[in-house]
């Protein structure tokens, strides 16, 4: 009798070892930036630093500013919101989470014109880059992380 | 000073001095009664003395009997129901050793089930691009890729050929 509590202890350990472990509230960010080289680059915006490596390697520009951004709790991982500058628009829809992460919809719009639509799982610990049109001198990028 | 009880009592025992018994079977009502009373206590106790003495106990008896038998029956118990009966099954050492196999058994289960799962997990942690497509009427020269830098953690949409915009679509 004891000893068969000692291995059903011993399997429901292991058994709660390995279950998937469910997202919780997870705050995502998502941001509209224009990337350039200025001769005085302004400091990165504080939601950026995690990838202003990658963002310099990858863009080759010195500065970064933040057009547009949303920052949105996802609870049900259903939810869905847009962040926008002046003249784009970029719509994120939740269809659901799984141990990986969430699994978006992007949209991005220049006025009400669709530019680029994207199907996404965003990972908890790796954010997604999008390099979107030349603006100007410089470039717009869509930017999600999640928090 | 006794009471009537004790010298009741006393009288059918015999134990009263001369002089007392006198004056309490002096002082008795019914002497006749008494006396046959007294007979039958007398015959009574006789009786009891003669059936029951032999059957008698002494205390010493009792519980040296009682050891025996206690002594004889641990000894031919087999060891493992003598300890079932001193000790409970969760004693320190067995629980060290149960403690140990599980940690065991846990370990076994991360090499060789976990570990086997690393590569697949990893790409897991990693955000992925299920697809992407741009309006060929609006861009027709787009192309698109997608790539991961992996010691960053980032996964790239790359779009090349998009419309370009002037510097005035980068206001907020």
């Amino acid at each position: 009798m004891s000893r068969s509590l000692a291995l059903f202890t011993t399997l429901a350990a292991l058994i709660t070892s390995a279950a998937p472990k469910a997202l919780g509230a997870e705050t995502v960010w998502s941001g509209l930036i224009i990337a350039e080289n200025a001769e005085q680059p302004q400091p990165i915006p504080p939601e950026l630093t995690r990838i202003e490596r990658p963002l310099k390697q990858l863009f080759g520009y010195s500065q970064f500013q933040v057009i547009g951004q949303s920052r949105k709790t996802l609870r049900t991982g259903q939810e869905d919101w847009l962040a926008t500058s002046k003249f784009f628009a970029l719509h994120v829809d939740a269809q659901g989470e799984s141990e990986a992460g969430y699994v978006l919809n992007l949209k991005l719009y220049k006025e009400k014109e669709l530019l680029l639509e994207s199907d996404a799982k965003l990972s908890k610990r790796s954010p997604l880059i999008i390099k979107g049109p030349q603006v100007g001198g410089g470039q717009l990028l869509l930017i999600l992380i999640v928090q | 000073m006794k009471t009537f009880e004790e010298k009741w009592t006393a009288w059918l025992d015999d134990q009263l001095s001369g002089r007392e018994r006198a004056e309490f079977e002096a002082s008795l009502l019914d002497r006749a009664a008494a006396e046959a009373e007294r007979a039958a206590a007398k015959k009574l106790g006789a009786l009891l003395r003669r059936e029951l003495g032999t059957h008698d106990l002494a205390n010493e008896e009792f519980f040296s009997h009682q050891l025996r038998e206690r002594i004889a029956r641990e000894t031919h118990l087999p060891i493992r129901e003598r300890d079932v009966e001193v000790s409970p099954w969760w004693t320190v050492g067995r629980l060290l050793w149960t403690g140990t196999a599980s940690l065991a058994v846990f370990s076994v289960f991360m090499i060789f089930v976990v570990h086997d799962r690393n590569p697949v997990e990893q790409s897991q942690y990693l955000t992925q691009i299920l697809n992407a497509r741009v309006d060929p009427v609006v861009s027709p020269n787009a192309s698109i890729s997608m790539f991961e830098a992996k010691d960053d953690r980032v996964t790239v949409l790359w779009t090349e050929g998009l419309q370009s915009l002037p510097a005035d679509y980068a206001a907020k």
